[in-house]
């Protein structure tokens, strides 16, 4: 496809509004786990369920930490996620805000809630402790990747990075593999809750994709 | 005074009143349910009470007694108050009394003294064994007819099955079918897909297809195989048909030509279309068909994305898209045709107008047409994964960096554009014709020049917009001495030559240039090998230029040229060589031989200032080539 290059010059806000309809600010996220030794069956079912069956699953080996910045006053501090791909070490760092889920009706199938990633260089830890941020944790996650149509499935596994090298003396964190089914797209498009619901019936047996409210799960100190 | 009072009348109350709670609930007696009731009454039954016999007996003892009456009124008025239970207590207890007979005689028994158990002698069973054996004969020989029976009914419906049909079974097929190709039951009939849908493609037609029972056909085992013919022996249809839209019937095929233009572009038209009926071939097997609908919707793709990409681009000589023919220009004066062919398999007749100068159908760029679109395909079904993993579905890794690395609005707009097949097809036919063409080239210069060899090496490992070829000029029999080589990059429309000495050139399209090229190289070998022939003789280089000022104004290139003396001085051997007219070999020795003291110049010595330089007539010469007959020329004129 030719881009025809004559078009009109337009402002930079104009088309930065035009373009806020396409920019993928949504996630909608389902989440699930299973234990170890029934991790291969799910592998193996997702195999088949998802797109290109003939080049397997992707695997994936990324570091995240998560960083917060208390504001003024006291505020809710502000958190952001920094990860990197640990296997491509040439592909850039990315930056992440995960804004809170959204509180809506009860009967929407999946999690809504703003997401932002940013790529960035690898200076972007320096950068973020000069602004003032702290790393209040950090893990490594490794697992595979499918991808049926715009949804992107992850089977991982976290580990708890050990001083140093990430490399070695890696414990995980649990017994179990946790399973996140997930969609970037742009606000208003809840249509693909539906096909991510049905989705997750397909796998049911196997694991139970379901909405996972984090306030419950979070200990209040 | 009066006071109306409310009285409130009820009922009495039918329960008893079991408790009242503190609240002032009074919680009734539930009434008795049948069960319970039946409990109450039975309870009531005295068992110990004498039985009606016994009681007459009683009464015939005591006829003396006076209160005979009484009792056996007594007896009569509780037997008809008891009277619904009367049987059941008189069979209890007559149950009682023989279980007390017989546990006191176990008892005695047990004990032997005074009774004891002894068997009862049996009597042997006459059984006479004949009888046993003819009932067990018979017994068995009915069976066995039944099992008979059963059996011959299953192998006759065998064998007249596999006799009569001759075609497998419709869900065998079915089976078969479905490993295959992808099917769905929607209500009562069975649709398959053979679009290319899953495999990444976006095209709008579908390719649904029918799948139905074959219908029954009369068995042919009767009428005598027919004579073998035209029509051939009648094949085993299969037990399923299929049935594919009548648009994507037949077989077709994307031709594509490369042509030397014509005057006349109406008449370099090639349409086999069939306009005869639509039915197909029955004889064909399920799989051909359906194959051949799914390769007519795959070129039809093919053929609608072409055309549309043809009339979007702006090439300088425009493309043409007339019926099913795009025709494009490749290079000047060659133009390429890809069109659709499609046959029905009716249409028998050959096509009736053959252009007269056809060339073949290029098998290797509608090969290559069919990889562009099923990479097209690829590339719609293979998005990257995002690495860290929770990056978005779909950029590239290009896109990815262009983020961080500060890409300005040039560099996206330039990752944003992308070849179309036409543009790519079209440029795979440009570099097959600078092939041929430069392949001509070297051919022709090959077969004309015999002196300096020219030998041309292609790589074998090539691009289908690029190839190499090395080209060795030496002279036969002195390879070793002299060799001079390059390497020359067959691009899309241009040529790329690189010399040994590090000169760069670039070429177009024409033949002529490289010709050109190859003689001006050829020539300057021979100066070359010329030179490194006289250190082999041990003659002395004195002086050489590549592009010698002096002479006539050359047409093609400079010419080179180059002295020699001989080891001992007392020869000198000049060359010049130039493309146009050849080689031209003067000599000249030390001490003159025609000197003759003059008035100027008196003395003997100056005769070693050295003669003129005498052409030597070359053609004369002995020697098998150019450095051959320089050998000799050398060999000849060192004196020791």
């Amino acid at each position: 496809m030719i881009e025809n290059v004559s078009q009109p010059v337009s402002t930079a806000t104009e088309s930065l509004n035009a373009a806020r309809n396409i920019i993928p600010n949504q996630e909608y996220l389902l989440q699930g786990s299973v234990m170890d030794s029934a991790v291969e069956v799910l592998l193996h079912r997702l195999r088949g369920l998802c797109d290109n069956v003939d080049s397997g699953p992707e695997p994936f080996y990324d570091h995240e930490m998560c960083f917060s910045i208390r504001g003024a006053g006291s505020m809710q501090p502000l958190l952001l996620r920094v990860r990197r791909a640990l296997d491509y070490q040439d592909m850039p760092w990315q930056l992440r805000y995960i804004g809170q889920p959204e509180i809506g009706d009860k009967s929407r199938p999946t999690i809504v809630r703003n997401s932002i990633d940013i790529g960035t260089s690898a200076t972007v830890v320096e950068f973020l402790t000069e602004l003032g941020c702290r790393m209040d944790f950090e893990y490594i996650v490794r697992g595979y990747m499918f991808r049926k149509g715009r949804m992107k499935i992850t089977v991982s596994k976290i580990f708890k990075s050990g001083q140093g090298k990430p490399l070695d003396n890696m414990e995980a964190l649990s017994q179990s593999y946790l399973v996140e089914l997930s969609v970037l797209a742009p606000s208003g498009q809840d249509a693909i809750a539906e096909d991510m619901r049905s989705f997750a019936e397909q796998l049911r047996p196997l694991v139970q994709l379901e909405k996972v409210d984090c306030k419950r799960l979070q200990h209040v100190p | 005074m009066a006071y109306s009072v409310s009285i409130s009348v009820e009922a009495p109350i039918e329960n008893q009143i079991q408790e009242i709670t503190y609240d002032g609930q009074e919680l009734y007696q539930s009434p008795l349910s049948m069960s319970e009731n039946l409990a109450r009454l039975a309870q009531k039954i005295d068992f110990n009470k004498v039985i009606p016999e016994e009681v007459e007996k009683e009464n015939s003892d005591s006829l003396e007694k006076s209160d005979d009456e009484s009792s056996s009124k007594d007896s009569a008025a509780f037997q008809s108050s008891l009277w619904p239970w009367d049987s059941v207590r008189n069979k209890l207890r007559n149950a009682l009394t023989e279980v007390c007979v017989l546990s006191d005689v176990l008892a005695i028994a047990k004990e032997k003294r005074y009774m004891v158990l002894d068997p009862v002698p049996q009597e042997g069973v006459e059984t006479k064994p004949m009888v046993q054996v003819y009932a067990r004969k018979k017994a068995l020989a009915g069976a066995a007819t039944v099992l008979l029976t059963g059996a011959e009914r299953l192998r006759t419906s065998q064998t007249e099955i596999s006799r009569n049909r001759t075609t497998p079974d419709f869900h065998i097929e079915l089976l078969r079918l479905r490993q295959n190709w992808r099917l769905k039951k929607v209500s009562n009939s069975i649709i398959g897909d053979l679009s290319y849908r899953t495999a990444g493609s976006k095209y709008a037609q579908t390719g649904m297809f029918e799948v139905t029972k074959a219908e029954e056909e009369n068995p042919t085992t009767g009428s005598p195989p027919p004579s073998p013919g035209p029509g051939g022996a009648p094949k085993p249809s299969s037990a399923l048909r299929v049935m594919v839209p009548s648009e994507l019937q037949g077989v077709a095929y994307i031709e594509v030509l490369c042509q030397k233009d014509q005057e006349d572009l109406c008449s370099a038209s090639i349409n086999v279309l069939g306009s005869g009926p639509t039915a197909t071939n029955p004889d064909i097997h399920w799989q051909q068909k359906l194959e051949a609908a799914q390769n007519v919707l795959f070129c039809k793709e093919l053929f609608n994305q072409l055309a549309k990409e043809a009339v979007q681009l702006q090439a300088p000589i425009p493309h043409m898209v007339v019926g099913n023919q795009i025709m494009a220009t490749v290079l000047p004066g060659i133009q390429l045709i890809i069109s659709l062919c499609h046959s029905t398999g009716t249409d028998k007749k050959p096509p009736s107008q053959n252009p007269p100068q056809k060339s073949e159908h290029d098998h290797v760029l509608e090969h290559s047409l069919h990889q562009l679109l099923r990479e097209v395909h690829h590339k719609n079904t293979h998005h990257p994964f995002p690495h860290p993993s929770s990056g978005p579905i779909g950029p590239s890794k290009k896109r990815c960096l262009a983020g961080p690395m500060a890409a300005d609005r040039y560099e996206l707009m330039e990752m944003m554009k992308s070849q179309t097949l036409l543009e790519q097809i079209i440029q795979q036919a440009q570099h097959f014709f600078m092939r041929l063409r430069t392949e001509y080239v070297l051919d022709t210069i090959a077969k004309e020049v015999k002196d300096p060899l020219i030998v041309s090496h292609w790589n074998a490992l090539n691009s289908p917009t690029q190839s190499c070829v090395k080209i060795n000029i030496m002279t036969h029999g002195y390879d070793s001495v002299c060799r001079t080589s390059l390497i020359v990059h067959v691009g899309e429309k241009s040529l790329k030559c690189v010399c040994r000495d590090g000169r760069v050139m670039h070429m177009s399209y024409e033949p002529q240039e490289l010709r050109d090229l190859i003689f001006c190289q050829i020539y300057q070998h021979q100066i070359t090998a010329v030179q490194a022939l006289a250190k082999c003789m041990g003659w002395q280089f004195l002086a050489n230029s590549s592009h010698l000022g002096l002479g006539a104004v050359e047409p093609l290139g400079n010419a080179s040229s180059c002295i020699l003396a001989s080891p001992i001085g007392d020869r000198l051997i000049a060359v010049r060589c130039e493309p146009h007219m050849g080689v031209q070999v003067a000599i000249a020795q030390s001490p003159r031989k025609d000197f003759f003291p003059g008035q100027l110049v008196k003395e003997r010595k100056w005769e070693n200032l050295g003669g003129s330089f005498k052409e030597v007539r070359w053609d004369k010469m002995e020697g098998k080539n150019f450095l051959n007959k320089m050998e000799l020329l050398m060999a000849s004129l060192t004196s020791s």
